[in-house]
């Protein structure tokens, strides 16, 4: 154990002793040393602290106050201004999307369906005689957006269906960005239907059919109409429209065949119906109206049964469903 | 003598006299303003920090007793100053680059060809890259005596250290910076 401490000593005394020579003043060469000198000397230069320095210093010293480091305050006033910018552009993009992809249903208020009676003076045709079992064709509920509380906005979402636009040069996507989020603005936050309507025309007269966001605003457009009570507008531009029951375009189809019911078009109310029931989905608002719908339609064209069937199942799925009641008073429960 | 002789006020106030202060400043602040540029390095602003070191100066200045020489007192308010200049400064070059270069374009030394003035700031900025990865206590101490070409003792003197603590301090420097300078070569070839 001895001798490591020994040598441990020898090396402190080693290290105490006075370094004779500096690297700096070394010879060129290429041992370790006259390297590290030939480096040290390069970082020997300074400049001159001058006359100059000494009054610009003084000076300051004299107002008894720090410099404003002007420089790195413009900086740090540039970096703030840009997180701020970029702050406010991704709020504004992450309540675009929001708006767009998770915003109300498509009016959980279904279109009105037409009561019998209505297709019968619409189509003047002779309806066959009810069924005693189904003593009254349930009412239709009232349209959407004709009042303030059941008004409910139409999902902004470029559906599948919908084919893609070309993507524009950002300046003009995002000015197609800006129409379009006042378009949205208008209509659900201000209510006004009117002028979002407006600004989704100024979009098409600026953009075309090769907007970027037009499938966007053709949405957007549909719900307007819907909130103005211009059904057949509306249901011209679904009409238009290649729809599939997935996302968006479930609530495209279920808007489109109540509109094409209330149309007295019950025929292609129900390939609509029937494309929607076709396809799995968990119990919602679309398949309560779905369902509600399609008896309607049903006993429309003299179907019964089937009407019937439809009701009971209603009944079975939503017993406090919002037609529940209309249900139990058809099939007479 | 008033440093600028066209304004009447001291531009140094303090209870201890306007006129030490500004001796003080006359005297010594070219040596300060050396200190700086080797202690913190060639990215930082000499005049600001000499400046921020002047202040310290008028504040502490009643405090000064004595007790230890000026040039010593002067010496640890620059360290401490030069340290947090450093701070500061890394935390800059990471805001932006336009001001390292910046103050490089201020170090060109006019004798200089622009070839041999390239290699000279490449060759100064590894030296201060290594210097910073030695310890504040070893850093100081190789700067001292390697570029400031101060003796031991007046290192000793400077830093208020003993002076076998110096050397001992130097050897350990000496051995990190060639540890550190093969292995930023290594890592370079």
């Amino acid at each position: 154990m001895k001798e490591p401490i020994a040598r441990g000593r020898q090396s402190e005394a080693d290290e105490r002793a006075p370094i004779r020579h500096r690297w700096t003043t070394q010879p060129p060469g290429d041992t370790d040393e006259a390297l590290a000198g030939a480096l040290l000397r390069s970082a020997k230069v300074v400049q001159p602290f001058g006359t100059k320095n000494l009054a610009e210093v003084a000076a300051r010293l004299r107002t008894r106050e720090r410099r404003l480091p002007t420089k790195w305050a413009w900086q740090i006033a540039i970096a703030v201004g840009l997180l701020l910018f970029c702050g406010a552009v991704s709020a504004a993009v992450m309540h675009f999307l929001r708006v767009a992809s998770v915003g109300p249903a498509l009016s959980d208020t279904p279109v009105s369906m037409p009561t019998s009676g209505q297709v019968r003076r619409r189509h003047r045709v002779v309806a066959p005689p009810p069924d005693p079992a189904i003593a009254q064709v349930p009412e239709a509920p009232p349209v959407p957006g004709s009042t303030e509380e059941e008004s409910e906005s139409l999902p902004v979402k470029a559906s599948p269906e919908l084919p893609a636009a070309p993507l524009a040069n950002p300046s003009a996507l995002a000015q197609e960005s800006r129409l379009l989020a006042g378009a949205i603005h208008k209509l659900r936050q201000e209510r006004n239907p009117g002028q979002a309507l407006a600004m989704l025309d100024q979009h098409r007269a600026r953009f075309g059919a090769k907007g970027a966001l037009e499938p966007e605003a053709e949405v957007t457009r549909i719900e307007a109409l819907l909130r103005l009570g211009r059904h057949d507008q509306a249901l011209g531009l679904l009409d238009a429209q290649v729809l599939t029951p997935a996302g968006v375009g479930r609530e495209m189809l279920v808007a489109r065949a109540e509109l094409r019911a209330e149309k007295g078009r019950c025929g292609a109310a129900l390939n609509d119906f029937n494309l929607l029931l076709a396809t799995e989905a968990s119990p919602d608002l679309v398949t309560e109206r779905v369902l509600y719908g399609r008896a309607t339609c049903r006993a429309q064209q003299g179907d019964w049964a089937g009407a019937r069937s439809d009701l009971e199942h209603y009944l079975a799925r939503f017993p406090k469903g919002r037609f529940a009641d209309q249900a139990r008073a058809a099939i007479g429960k | 003598m008033p440093l600028v002789r066209s304004d009447p006020t001291p531009f140094i106030a303090s209870p201890a006299g306007a006129t030490d202060l500004e001796t003080l400043y006359r005297t010594h602040a070219p040596t300060v303003a050396r200190w700086v540029a080797r202690l913190a390095g060639p990215l930082v602003d000499v005049d600001d920090l000499v400046h921020e070191i002047f202040l310290v100066v008028r504040r502490r200045l009643p405090e000064f007793r004595g007790d230890a020489k000026v040039t010593t007192w002067l010496y640890r308010i620059t360290e401490r100053v030069a340290r947090e200049g450093r701070r500061k400064d890394r935390f800059r070059r990471w805001f932006s680059r336009a001001r390292h270069l910046e103050i490089q374009r201020t170090m060109t030394a006019p004798h200089l060809t622009p070839v041999d003035e390239f290699e000279r700031r490449q060759a100064s900025e590894m030296v201060y890259r290594i210097l910073d990865r030695l310890p504040g206590k070893y850093r100081n101490v190789l700067i001292l005596y390697e570029l400031e070409e101060l003796s031991g003792e007046e290192i000793a003197t400077l830093t208020g250290l003993k002076p076998a603590t110096v050397w001992v301090h130097l050897h350990r420097a000496r051995a990190r910076f060639i540890a550190e300078m093969k292995r930023d070569s290594g890592r370079s070839t």
